[in-house]
């Protein structure tokens, strides 16, 4: 088989914008389904989807609703990273996100960017 | 060839599952599957037409052949040799 390629997937729109905040994580479940791996990067807004219980009330018509997807982007062994500023800003700590979510910064989410086949940003 | 001539050896059933369920669902069961091995799925996702050949050429796995059944694709892949 090929070399196995990462796709990192920034996500800036939050629970306001559910189709925006739906589309990545379909990208992801797609990626890892086809042995892609995938780093999921939540920034400003993003952040509250890995917010305990949030993804549970995001669904977007037409879309697999985030009480589904994030689980299965889990795992599949999705990895999700959080930015450390956004989630000071909100008040949000690790003990609030969901199980497996990382707190990084900047450094961590460039090294991923970096060393990924490609990345998307929503 | 027709389908009646090939025998799937695990059917996965994703009708009603919207993207990307129906290729997840699909990759899960090909995972317990040996090299060879036809998988039959079945989905009402309109994107799986192209999903599910997309899914096959990036994973190594043969799309043998599909077609329509009312609402219903049903795609016919066989296992290739990767894990």
């Amino acid at each position: 088989m090929a070399e196995t390629q990462k796709l990192v997937i920034m996500v800036t729109h939050g629970p306001a914008e559910p189709e925006l905040a739906s589309i990545p994580f379909s990208m992801a479940g797609g990626a890892l389904a086809s042995d892609v791996d995938v780093v999921m990067g939540f920034q400003g807004d993003g952040c509250l989807l890995v917010k305990k219980g949030v993804a549970d009330t995001v669904a977007a018509p037409g879309f697999t609703p985030l009480r589904e997807l994030l689980p299965t982007i889990q795992e599949l062994g999705g990895k999700i990273l959080v930015c450390s500023p956004c989630c000071k800003s909100r008040g949000l700590t690790e003990a609030d996100l969901v199980d497996g979510a990382e707190i990084v910064a900047a450094g961590r989410f460039v090294a991923e960017i970096t060393s990924a086949t490609n990345s998307l940003t929503y | 060839m027709a389908e009646t001539e090939i025998q799937a050896t695990v059917v996965v059933d994703a009708r009603g599952l919207l993207c990307p369920m129906p290729i997840v669902k699909t990759a899960k069961a090909m995972k317990e599957l040996a090299p060879g091995d036809v998988l039959k799925v079945m989905a009402t996702d309109r994107g799986s037409v192209a999903d599910v050949p997309a899914w096959a050429g990036s994973t190594g796995n043969e799309l043998l052949e599909w077609h329509q059944e009312g609402e219903t694709f049903v795609f016919l892949l066989r296992k290739g040799e990767g894990d």
